[in-house]
């Protein structure tokens, strides 16, 4: 008995300190459990596998961080204090999880994790004390930064394997670096094109998670866009906007949801990377200050009144002349379909705004006139104005063709039919706003939601006011042309526009889609005017149009399904690359940062085919010989970024610039001042005045070389 | 055709449902606009500074990173420096829902940290979206013409450790100190650190 209390009395020194270091093991908060853990299979000896780990164990809800956390929050970091002979390695940390909140994305874990990290003994090392501080920042709606010391001894030789499957989970959490995985990385404009060769054959057609080591390079939100070409997978994965970082090279991570683990693969990344991130332009005057709403609202009415005089708008609003002069006996009558018609104008254009608001809030980077960028849709648009035109020129009637209901509705409902005419005017008039209303538009996006509607409200009141004013006052309406014969040869007349829009059309989408797609509208515009005419033509009989029927509506669907492939947006060809002359190259974000980081001024024409003013600025004022040659003598670099099919970096650039639509005229004079924007209605003076304006690298003064 | 009108309305009737649709804030190109209400309910717009350096805080009075600047002083100290050069400061607090009370605790907080921005805003998440603002503090420096020459960290050292504010480089004094001096920032966009901003889900 004695005996046995002396030996308790020896050992008790040798048992406090192990007994104390189990204790400190574990530290408990609110939100964690977490405590620290020895994996060492073969006995605690130098030589062997030994892993300590941090097992940290989350109340519902609440997470603790990636090493790169996303768009908030803090990577968990470990301070070891270890006897000599004694390294830790760095965290081997699980695949996280992606973790939204609201529209932000952050990386890490919930539930149950393990942070192990692999410890190296030098030889002659004998027992282990262990010192961790570790720090973490837990949340849930909220975030506790944490921290915890946490002691263990190890004891020399001892074979620890208790927490084995703990660990070996972890193991298997892990990415893994797949031999023989190959990756690259360019920049391409706000996008960093990724791709890799050599992941697993189990990884083959899955999608995959991303997850990049550095953050403040890639929007963590954003969603990425990948695909599989065989056994490589490439991914579009949008740069932040707020980058601070330009690695050479990016870990990423990649796994597949349905598993756990994942692949890291080191990818370099091929500059340059574009300006911003480098230093900002100082404050230096600049281009013309953002609108005010009312100055915005101003513009908009007044170029809303101008899509009036639009050869795109004209015929449509001349038939609503036409429609004035037979009602006008009826004052009020008249001025309801006034209203009616100023109505359906206005929530036209409401409804245009809200949804391209509603596309650029989708993340879709469309800008106003984005409609014509879709070959299938100036397609259709083509098919609409022939049917307009072949009916104004007499080629069928409506009232033939439409159900009789239809032609009734129009009769009985002279509202509706106002109100019609109204969203049909707004939606001829669409490719004429993008030359106009870049401004306001650009301004209104640039609003809370509810200014920018009124902004466009604005647009399409001063688009309706003419007719609202010729409704509503007698004066104007008496100053209308009285009915009469030339009501009929006027529509004829009218006809005439509309084809020349056609060509204008078939103009564009040969732009879009080549030779072969205009080809193919072209069949189907001829199609369809041969079914108009054998269906409609009021001087055919019912059992001749049953005949030529027969004939012609197959003719049409045979039409249709030879054009169809070369008009469809995803598999449409894209014409000829955007003309590049002697005088003008390509547009990309690379050639811009590559010519200024040569000290290079730059001037930028963005432009699409269907944009008029953009044509006619590229023919005049762009083309003007004495332009050309002071550019060539200032070293300016000459640059076109066609618009004409969608081009989601093309639209970003845009946003920049406080732009929605084109013509945009941009001259990047130097790298530390913000690109100069030139009038959209061009003239070769302003051109040569901006040329001249530019600084030279050395003087940072005015050039001192005269136009030629 | 008829769907697809159908579908476009309610696209449309959503749309004017949603608030906040603005452009994206990227230095070296105009800050985005906005319009909103100081705590004593007049109203602010960054049009308003037009000529002016704005500094945009993103703050959130219970976050342990904005403690860690506001009880160590470090800053109100930073926003009396500014103030006293003549620039606006803005205090933003993003709020997941209206809530009077956010507004009165903001007030007497700020009150008894001594703070001095020239004006304090509660949002509804659509500043912050069209900032992309991440964190708190998460802090923005608008130039007199509204071009954005800073965005990101308060200081260099990420940590809710006031100790290591000693030691630390303050971004803010810094970005303005040279933008003030006529020179380019040179750390124009770093990596914010701290709280998540709370945005409507």
């Amino acid at each position: 008995m004695f005996r046995s209390w002396r030996l308790l009395l020896q050992l008790l020194p040798a048992l406090l300190p192990a007994w104390a270091a189990a204790q400190s093991t574990v530290v408990t908060t609110e939100h964690v459990r977490a405590e620290l853990l020895a994996h060492a299979p073969e006995g605690v000896a130098p030589g062997k596998p030994l892993w300590l780990g941090l097992s940290i164990d989350h109340q519902p809800k609440w997470h603790t961080y990636w090493k790169n956390p996303g768009d908030s929050g803090l990577p968990t970091t470990f301070k070891w204090a270890l006897p000599e002979g004694v390294q830790a390695g760095p965290i081997a940390w699980p695949v996280p999880l992606p973790l939204p909140f609201g529209p932000l994305m952050n990386h890490g874990y919930d539930g149950q994790v393990l942070l192990p990290v692999a410890v190296t003994l030098a030889p002659g090392t004998g027992d282990v004390d262990v010192t961790l501080r570790a720090d973490w920042l837990v949340c849930k709606d909220v975030c506790i930064p944490e921290s915890g010391e946490f002691r263990l001894r190890l004891p020399a030789g001892a074979v620890i394997d208790g927490q084995a499957k703990r660990f070996e989970v972890a193991r298997a959490e892990a990415p893994v670096e797949p031999p023989g995985a190959k990756g690259s990385a360019r920049v391409d404009g706000e996008v960093l094109v990724v791709e890799v060769d050599g992941l697993p054959a189990a990884a083959h057609g899955r999608t995959l998670r991303f997850f990049p080591e550095l953050g403040g390079v890639v929007d963590p939100a954003a969603p990425v866009e990948q695909r599989w070409d065989g056994a490589r997978w490439s991914a579009r994965v949008p740069l932040s906007p707020q980058r601070s970082e330009s690695p050479e090279a990016l870990a990423i991570v990649l796994a597949d949801a349905a598993r756990p683990g994942g692949w890291r693969v080191e990818v370099p990344v091929a500059g340059p990377w574009p300006g911003p991130g480098a230093p900002a332009p100082v404050p230096v005057p600049v281009s013309e200050p953002p609108a005010s709403l009312a100055a915005s609202m101003g513009l908009a009415l007044l170029g809303g009144l101008l899509l009036n005089l639009m050869p795109c708008v004209f015929p449509i609003l001349s038939l609503k002349v036409l429609g004035f002069a037979k009602a006008g006996q009826d004052r009020r009558g008249l001025a309801a379909q006034g209203l009616a018609y100023t109505a359906g104008v206005v929530v036209s254009f409401l409804a245009l705004a809200g949804l391209l608001l509603a596309l650029r809030a989708g993340g879709e980077a469309l800008g106003w006139g984005f409609q014509l960028q879709s070959p299938l849709f100036v397609a259709g648009l083509a098919v609409v104005f022939t049917l307009i035109g072949l009916n104004l020129a007499g080629v069928f009637e409506f009232g033939s063709v439409l159900p009789g209901s239809f032609a009734a509705l129009r009769l009985h409902h002279p509202l509706a039919d106002q109100a019609l005419t109204g969203v049909l005017a707004v939606a001829v008039a669409s490719p004429c706003t993008a030359p106009f209303m870049g401004v306001a538009l650009g301004a209104a996006l640039t609003l809370p939601t509810a200014e920018a509607l009124a902004v466009f409200a604005a647009l399409g009141l001063g688009m309706a006011l003419p007719y609202l004013a010729a409704s509503l006052v007698p004066a104007v309406a008496r100053a209308l042309p009285r009915p009469g014969v030339w009501m009929a040869r006027f529509k004829v007349a009218m006809a005439f526009p509309m084809f020349a829009t056609v060509v204008w059309l078939v103009w564009v989408l040969g732009q879009q889609a080549g030779i072969d797609g205009a080809a193919g509208l072209l069949s189907v515009l001829v199609a369809v005017a041969f079914v108009m005419w054998a269906l409609g033509s009021p001087g055919i009989g019912a059992r001749g149009r049953v005949v030529l029927g027969a004939v012609a509506v197959p003719v049409l669907v045979v039409a249709v399904l030879w054009a169809w492939p070369g008009l469809d947006d995803a598999r449409a060809p894209r014409a000829a690359v955007p003309e590049v002359s002697a005088d003008w190259q390509a547009w990309s974000p690379q050639a811009v940062a590559s010519a200024q980081a040569a000290g290079r001024p730059v001037f930028v024409d963005f432009t699409a085919a269907w944009c008029v003013t953009c044509q006619f600025n590229k023919r005049t004022a762009l083309a003007d010989p004495a332009v050309l040659a002071q550019a060539r003598d200032a070293g300016v670099l000459l640059l076109r970024a066609d618009w004409t099919r969608r081009d989601p970096v093309i639209t970003r650039e845009l946003t920049r610039l406080g732009r929605s639509g084109v013509p945009v005229y941009a001259l990047y004079a130097r790298p530390d001042q913000p690109p100069r924007l030139l009038p959209e209605v061009l003239r070769a003076a302003d051109v040569r005045e901006a040329l001249a304006g530019i600084p030279t690298a050395r003087d940072g003064g005015p050039a001192s070389r005269s136009p030629s | 055709m008829k769907t697809n009108h159908w579908k476009l309305g309610v696209l449309g009737v959503a749309l004017l449902a949603a608030s906040g649709a603005m452009a994206q804030a990227v230095v070296g190109k105009p800050a985005p606009a906005f319009k909103a209400t100081d705590l004593a309910g007049k109203p602010v717009a960054l049009s308003d500074f037009k000529g002016k350096y704005v500094v945009l805080e993103w703050t959130n009075p219970e976050c342990p990173f904005v403690k860690k600047h506001y009880d160590s002083g470090n800053l109100p100290a930073t926003q009396k420096d500014a103030t006293a050069k003549g620039v606006v400061w803005l205090s933003i607090q993003t709020v997941p829902a209206a809530d009077p009370k956010v507004r009165s605790e903001l007030q007497s907080w700020q009150a008894t940290k001594h703070a001095a921005a020239t004006a304090s805003v509660i949002d509804d998440g659509s500043i912050g979206k069209a900032y992309r603002a991440a964190t708190t503090p998460h802090m923005y420096i608008v130039d007199p013409q509204g071009q954005l020459i800073y965005a990101g960290a308060i200081d260099s050292k990420p940590t809710s450790n006031p100790a290591d504010i000693q030691g630390a480089t303050n971004y803010v004094n810094q970005a303005l100190g040279e933008a003030l001096a006529g020179k380019p920032v040179s750390q124009p966009v770093t990596k914010a650190y701290g709280c998540t901003v709370k945005y409507p889900t």
